[in-house]
């Protein structure tokens, strides 16, 4: 009995280690521990969908795909919603899959500031980027699969003379179908459902769908399993009672949300769990062009620039936007916000993400695990954000718009390049933007003082024994860059130093 | 309650020249959906949207009727005037209701044809269970 979904009839096993969680940094620690021999259970709340039952519309992937209906939003002085993914290959299946390297100055600074990482780790880290590139066979976005918005980009980084580059990605010969977001139909993307959880099936690893784990169990300070209850997919309702015991060790990768809300709810005593929470802060700016630009065309995300990632802390990024989702987000309603959404085919949006200083909080809501995430982005991280908007704006021009749609409230709906200085000096305020907070890290950092930090250098929990935590809740600072490929690395690390121990 | 989200949603996405609007685009099997399949609370926060959306013409328009109430011209005015209400909490509200709104629309056969873009093929909603 290989793979178990929801079922109304109690369930027990036995395994060497148990993983929580499918995503990127789950999937690649429990492909680790399987190939080494060792028997896995890989336990994921969401459902496990087959490329081919992957929704196509936006109301599709937000039911079938997302948490919540992705309907987290940080509680602050805005409400930004928190994107992640609830479904077999978490994150992975509904992101661009980008792969880039953890810069070298993040190993100095969690070094210096967290007393872990420096070039050892660099170089470890490296080597298993090395080895997933090969392996999830990164290539960059084919010529024929660009499409016009990211083209324009490119268009528009040259003319403004800042390095860019066409996005390397976990994808394998991409067609350029436009539906990254809603999962990736056409079995492109190297999401690990497709490529990891079958593999540790194969090695004779159990896989758990529609399991969200409710407690890891521990006895005294060891942790000897999990447990949870079913809850079907469609209806949400509860099913029997689950529990998986693991003799080696338990690995909780539930996500930056899910995982130090799982820990405290498990017992787990440490002051460090929850805090650190950061962000990569975002939003887009489009860009109204005279011919179609069609963004529905081509890779979801096949054009960025880290140009502006140390000052002024930016990355920035095309991305294609489903209708659906751009009619909500004009603004405007009644006969001038149909007006505006008759330009669809003529806007392309390019966005950024914010290399965000600010630190938030995670915890749960009162009986029940539901995360709650706190986070107010400081001034310095808004005048980045400002700063961001205006490169955009600047961009869009470059690359011959006529005008360009910036979503702030209190400005025009439209600008024109006359305009532009309108974006420099645009609000400070988080309220005046729609932003999304895309990659996260922190809730259980890594660290080398059990005070300010939830793990040690090699992901064990602090003062616990069998217990680690691989997924971006561990990392202790903003990557700058998209988190995908240093979370699989790292879990792939943990994984590794688990068996050495074993 | 589910005709004031209904009229609401209506409002906010009418029927133009150029494009279908909500109501072109079956908006009640629609609302019946996701008012099924959509977490309680999120469904909670669109009638609450919708309850904002009615309840306040008197700032907009200055009329002291609910929007419902509303004849078409100062309707459309009421509803370009909330949705770009300087109140941040105002415009969340009117959000939670224009979320569905886009959802609905967008992905409807007849306005994806006039953009020009493909008609999605229906969502399995299916799942493996073997």
């Amino acid at each position: 009995m290989p793979h178990v979904s929801f079922r109304e009839r109690r369930f027990e096993g036995d395994v060497d280690y148990v993983v929580v969680g499918s995503g990127a940094g789950g999937a690649a620690a429990a492909v680790v521990l399987a190939r080494a021999g060792a028997k896995v259970a890989l336990v994921e709340a969401g459902a496990w969908r087959e490329p081919e039952q992957y929704p196509s519309s936006a109301y599709g992937a937000m039911r079938d795909l997302m948490d919540d209906w992705g309907a987290t939003v940080t509680m602050g002085r805005a409400l930004w919603p928190v994107v992640q993914a609830r479904t077999m290959g978490g994150t992975t299946v509904v992101n661009s899959a980008i792969a880039i390297r953890t810069p070298a100055d993040i190993f100095t600074q969690w070094e210096r500031e967290h007393g872990v990482g420096g070039e050892g780790l660099r170089d470890q880290v490296w080597a298993e980027q090395a080895v997933l590139e090969r392996e999830l066979c990164v290539e960059e976005v084919p010529v024929g699969s660009r499409g016009r918005s990211n083209e324009l980009a490119m268009k528009g980084a040259e003319a403004m003379g800042f390095e860019s580059h066409w996005i390397r990605r976990y994808a394998k010969g991409c067609e350029g179908t436009g539906q990254c977001l809603q999962g990736c139909r056409k079995r492109k993307k190297q999401s690990t459902n497709v490529v990891w959880v079958p593999e540790v099936m194969e090695r004779g690893g159990l896989v758990l769908s529609c399991a969200p784990v409710s407690r890891v169990v521990l006895e005294g300070r060891r942790a000897v399993g999990v447990e949870g209850r079913f809850q079907h997919p469609a209806t949400r309702e509860l099913g029997a009672s689950f529990l998986v015991r693991a003799t080696k060790g338990v690995v909780v990768a539930a996500s930056v949300t899910h995982s130090p809300v799982l820990l405290m709810r498990s017992g787990v005593k440490n002051r460090a769990l929850g805090q650190f929470f950061r962000a990569h802060p975002g939003t887009g700016v489009f860009g109204v062009y005279d011919e179609p630009v069609d963004q529905n065309v081509g890779a979801t995300q096949g054009w960025a620039s880290t140009h502006y990632r140390e000052t002024p802390g930016l990355k920035l990024e095309t991305l294609s936007v489903p209708l659906e989702l751009v009619a909500s987000r004009f603004a405007g309603g009644g006969v001038e916000l149909m007006k505006r959404l008759g330009q669809y085919r003529h806007v392309a949006m390019w966005c950024h993400a914010v290399r965000a200083e600010s630190t938030g909080t995670i915890g749960h809501a009162p009986f029940s695990s539901k995360p709650v995430v706190r986070y107010t982005l400081n001034a310095d991280d808004m005048e980045r954000f400002r700063q961001g908007m205006y490169l955009l704006g600047q961009m869009h021009f470059a690359a011959g718009a006529r005008a360009i749609i910036p979503g702030i409230a209190g400005l025009p709906f439209q600008l024109e390049a006359k305009d532009v200085e309108l974006l420099r000096n645009g609000p400070t305020d988080p309220r005046k933007y729609i932003a999304i907070l895309s990659h996260l890290f922190g809730g259980c950092v890594m660290g080398a003082d059990p005070t300010r930090s939830v793990v040690d250098g090699e992901g064990r929990v602090h003062g616990y024994e069998g217990l680690v935590v691989a997924d971006a809740s561990v990392i202790p600072t903003n990557l700058g860059v998209n988190p995908q490929h240093t979370i699989m690395a790292l879990a792939r690390l943990f994984a590794n130093a688990m068996l050495a121990r074993a | 309650m589910t005709w004031l989200v209904r009229s609401a949603m209506c409002a906010l996405y009418p029927r133009t020249e150029g494009l279908p609007g909500l109501e072109d685009c079956d908006v009640d099997g629609f609302l019946e959906r996701f008012q099924r399949e959509s977490p309680l609370l999120m469904w909670v926060g669109v009638l609450a949207g919708a309850l904002v959306f009615h309840l306040t013409p008197v700032f907009t328009v200055f009329v002291p009727l609910p929007a419902f109430l509303l004849p078409v011209s100062l309707l459309d005015r009421h509803s370009s005037r909330i949705a770009s209400s300087d109140w941040y909490l105002v415009r969340q509200a009117i959000f939670l209701v224009k979320f569905p709104c886009g959802l609905c629309w967008g992905e409807h056969p007849e306005v994806r044809r006039r953009l020009a873009l493909a008609a999605y093929p229906q969502d399995p909603g299916t799942w493996r269970v073997d």
